[in-house]
């Protein structure tokens, strides 16, 4: 049966809204008083597993789910071996580099070299700070990053951004843009070359639907 | 109190591990017999150059070791390199094709943090001197008979040619084509999209992204495009190649199934098990025509075509089928001495009922080694399921008692 991985979170409202555009209704997950991590749509033809947006790309590399959604985010900062298949369009956003107001900086070649960055994106804070020959030390955080700079544990933080209200409201500044992200179909590689029930029928149903839905 | 474990990654095989390893590998072998192939042992460890020379191996992923005097070596990640070293610097004058098989261990590093498996088997053949369809067609039918020989259902061959999807790509601008060829070859179509490329470069980037499916009608896709007398020579060999097959095996043709780098020169395939809850790379092969060519010290080219198989993954493969051996085999005899009087009588019919093994069948045989009452040998015998004790009395007298499971 085709499995599809959703993410928890920012992205869940609208992938539900495009499956239902082509005919696979999980909308169960969206009741608040919902506790289940795995539904069957109502005609029985495919099944949901919800689960955090980081763990999307894993249940899909392994082939419990054929299908997932993801952001772009997750897929540069785990680099999983899944199929990218479409940019699904919803759920922009950006991954910046932001210090406080306050400072002085007004570029991240500015930050003094070997001063600390607070990231929930170790590996792309990483990746961006060694293609600009500055060395820092990343500080790995799993939320709250906004937090760094505040208590001034580091000087700056790589974190997402969607309407930098959140950047805004704690006093912080966007110096730099590393990438925009959008939401992405992913599939399983092999299940993606093999088709198995049907899968390339609905990654094309759902292309088609990406634009209509938007 | 220090415990002692195996490193991150390393396993231990145990008895019943290794009888269901051995279960694999002996059905392989006899097909490998019965094809001809030759068995070929070649070192654990390498020189690091060898391993690397073909250009598929990167060095993060070889376990590495430094010697005084032979400077880096490293645990073999596969063994073609080392084959095609060891046959055009040490087979030198041999006639061809050589049809080799191996069944090793072999090794990969896991990127720090991660405790997956470093040591894995494989078994596999080179038929080396050997191009053309029929190689191609004898190597394939091959890993056919030795995936049918485990008596293992649904899976599936998926059939690429990177000669012909490189060639495929020659029209795209030198400074994108690497990028163009990444993307295909890691499912990235949302990467070919944003590429800068002119829309009919562009409508080709997608054209050659899709070129899988049912055979024929990949075949026919590809010919739609405007085909120079060389891919038109290669598309005719794959369709008379799967007309070869189709009739032994399920296929996809997959233009699409290519690597990065220009290691193998013609057909390049994937076994995939299709279990129910996973699907599973059972093993992989392709034909390399340039590899021996960078081993010899002449540069001379010799063809090659070959494939391996993960044990392990075929070990996964089989377990729902229920034909993995499920206990150790259990001894056909227990000799028990009566008293220390009949040891040496004891012994000598240990041995007597051993050499009634045949090569196909052995007579297992266990002596009793002592200190047990009679009642303590049966409780034994029952529980290891061994079918009968021999008691053998001082005087060389034999009892046969047949143990009631």
């Amino acid at each position: 049966m085709l499995t599809v991985a959703l993410p928890k979170g920012a992205l869940l409202t609208e992938s539900i809204r495009l499956l239902k555009s082509v005919g696979l209704d999980f909308s169960g997950f969206l009741v608040s008083a919902n506790r289940q991590l795995e539904i069957l749509d109502a005609g029985g033809t495919a099944k949901a597993l919800l689960v955090r947006a980081q763990d999307v790309p894993v249940y899909v590399a392994y082939g419990q789910a054929q299908l997932g959604i993801v952001g772009y985010d997750v897929l540069r900062e785990k680099k999983p071996p899944v199929a990218h298949l479409a940019d699904l369009q919803f759920g922009r956003c950006r991954l910046s580099v932001a210090v406080q107001a306050s400072s002085s900086y007004r570029s991240a070649l500015e930050l003094p070299p070997h001063s600390r960055v607070a990231s929930k994106f170790v590996g792309c804070a990483r990746e961006y700070f060694h293609r600009l020959d500055l060395p820092v030390e990343i500080v790995p955080l799993s939320g709250s990053v906004e937090l760094g700079p505040l208590t001034g544990m580091s000087e700056a933080i790589v974190d997402l951004v969607s309407t930098g209200r959140t950047l805004q409201e704690n006093g912080l500044v966007e110096l730099e843009v590393l990438f925009e992200s959008t939401a992405r179909l992913i599939a399983h590689p092999l299940s993606y070359r093999l088709n198995p029930d049907g899968l390339n029928h609905w990654i094309e149903q759902l292309r088609v639907a990406t634009p209509a839905v938007l | 109190m220090t415990t002692y474990q195996p490193p991150t990654g390393a396993r231990d095989l145990l008895p019943l591990d290794v009888a269901q390893k051995c279960w694999i590998e002996q059905r392989l072998q006899h097909v490998f017999h019965r094809w001809s192939y030759h068995r070929i042992i070649t070192p654990t460890l390498e020189r690091l150059d060898t391993l690397m020379a073909g250009g598929a191996i990167q060095p993060e992923t070889v376990i590495q070791l430094r010697d005084a005097e032979e400077g880096l070596l490293g645990l073999r990640p596969e063994l073609t390199a080392s084959i095609a070293r060891a046959a055009v610097t040490r087979m030198a004058g041999a006639t061809y094709p050589q049809r080799l098989y191996y069944n090793a261990n072999i090794f990969r590093r896991q990127p720090a943090g991660d405790s997956s498996q470093q040591e894995f088997f494989q078994a596999g053949v080179e038929l080396l001197g050997g191009a053309g369809l029929l190689a191609d067609a004898e190597v394939l039918l091959l890993l056919t008979e030795c995936l049918n020989n485990l008596g293992l259902e649904g899976w599936h061959l998926i059939l690429g040619e990177a000669e012909l999807t490189r060639s495929l790509l020659s029209p795209f601008p030198p400074a994108l084509r690497e990028t163009v060829r990444h993307s295909i070859a890691h499912l990235d179509q949302v990467g070919l999209q944003d590429l800068d490329l002119d829309p009919a470069l562009q409508e080709r980037a997608l054209f050659l992204f899709d070129l899988r499916g049912q055979p024929r009608d990949v075949l026919q896709r590809v010919s739609c495009l405007d085909l120079d007398p060389a891919q038109q020579a290669v598309v005719n060999n794959l369709k008379s190649l799967v007309e070869l097959l189709e009739e032994n095996l399920s296929l996809t043709l997959d233009l699409s199934l290519i690597q990065t780098i220009d290691y193998y020169t013609g057909i390049v395939f994937e076994v995939i098990g299709v279990g129910e809850s996973e699907k599973r790379i059972l093993g992989r092969g392709g034909r390399y025509d340039q590899l021996l060519g960078l081993y010899h010290p002449q540069a001379q080219m010799t063809p090659g075509i070959g494939f391996s198989l993960n044990i392990e993954d075929l070990f996964q493969a089989l377990l729902p089928t229920n034909q993995l051996p499920s206990h150790i085999p259990p001894s056909d005899w227990l000799v028990v001495s009566e008293s220390p009087q009949a040891y040496g009588a004891a012994v000598a019919h240990a041995q007597q009922l051993r050499t009634h093994s045949t090569p196909e069948e052995f007579v297992q045989v266990e002596l009793d080694l002592g200190g047990r009452s009679p009642e303590q040998i049966r409780t034994y015998a029952q529980h290891r399921q061994i079918a009968q004790i021999a008691w053998v009395g001082p005087s060389g007298s034999v009892q046969v008692e047949q143990v009631s499971t």
